[in-house]
């Protein structure tokens, strides 16, 4: 008996889809800090919540804003403008703190405003920019203006988290 | 920490708490000899920020003898329970000065070694 047409192509056609495969995306937790608009992975993000007053800790670099109580615990509150040499983060009263985590080192870091959860398709993830400034090394890469709205760099937040740590104890 | 730390350990510790400039901090009330005026053998610690005035001091004890921290007030001794102590995040700081904090208060308090000040 002859195949029609659609058994040929039932036949020919993939167990799945390989759409996903072909243009995968990544999830990534977007955020307004200073001018910057950055983004990391979200799963390196444990939560976020509103920041209210921090207390300074003595002789700290001064990228570390202080600590502050959540949910019994006591978490270091990082400036990543300051970190990153883009100026300095100010806390009012719509800052948040946005928990990440890096191996045992648990540390939040200031946003100004929340942009939510971005699926960026990795296709459009450029590299970091060569010859770039000292944040550069902590950039997994950036997606353009255009692209999906305005521009975002896309941080390595397990690594900026392990060489904040490594910066403040080395003092 | 063992069990037999844990057993030892004091179900509450006094922190004397006082304040320099806008913030406060707590020290062991044991390490403290008095709470007097400030006057010519008192020092400013400039880690712990800038002091309003800096009329009070706590008189304590170091190795090279007795030594006078300035503050601007005391606000007295808390009993603090030891589930609201915390050892300082280790990635926060390495200064031997700042040796844990304190939940007890709305905000955590840092808590400073007196001898480590001198």
């Amino acid at each position: 008996m002859e195949t029609s047409p659609l058994q040929r192509a039932l036949k020919a056609a993939p167990d799945r889809s390989s759409v996903g495969q072909a243009r995968p995306e990544q999830e990534f937790f977007c955020f307004k800090v200073g001018e910057l608009r950055l983004g990391v992975p979200s799963e390196t993000v444990l939560e976020v919540f509103r920041a209210g007053r921090l207390t300074p800790l003595p002789r700290t670099p001064a990228f570390v804003m202080g600590v502050t109580g959540h949910r019994g615990q006591v978490l270091p509150v990082l400036d990543l403008l300051r970190f990153l040499g883009k100026g300095e983060a100010r806390v009012g009263e719509r800052t948040r703190l946005c928990v990440g985590a890096s191996g045992p080192y648990v540390a939040a870091v200031v946003a100004d405003s929340v942009l939510g959860l971005r699926r960026i398709l990795t296709s459009d993830i450029l590299p970091p920019p060569l010859g770039g400034d000292a944040a550069a090394e902590h950039l997994l890469g950036v997606v353009q203006p255009g692209t999906r709205g305005e521009g975002i760099a896309l941080l390595n937040f397990a690594k900026l988290l392990q060489t904040a740590r490594q910066r403040a104890v080395m003092r | 920490m063992s069990a037999r730390t844990v057993q030892d350990a004091p179900e509450t510790v006094d922190i004397l708490l006082v304040e320099v400039g806008e913030e406060v901090y707590g020290v062991d009330a044991s390490q403290v000899l008095r709470i007097d005026r400030a006057g010519p053998q008192s020092f400013a610690l400039a880690a712990l920020g800038a002091l309003r005035h800096g009329r009070r001091t706590l008189v304590y004890w170091t190795d090279s003898g007795e030594a006078q921290l300035k503050v601007d007030a005391v606000r007295g001794v808390s009993a603090v329970p030891l589930a609201c102590l915390r050892r300082m995040p280790p990635a926060a700081t390495r200064s031997p000065l700042a040796i844990g904090l304190s939940l007890a208060e709305e905000r955590p308090v840092v808590l400073i070694d007196l001898p480590r000040t001198f």
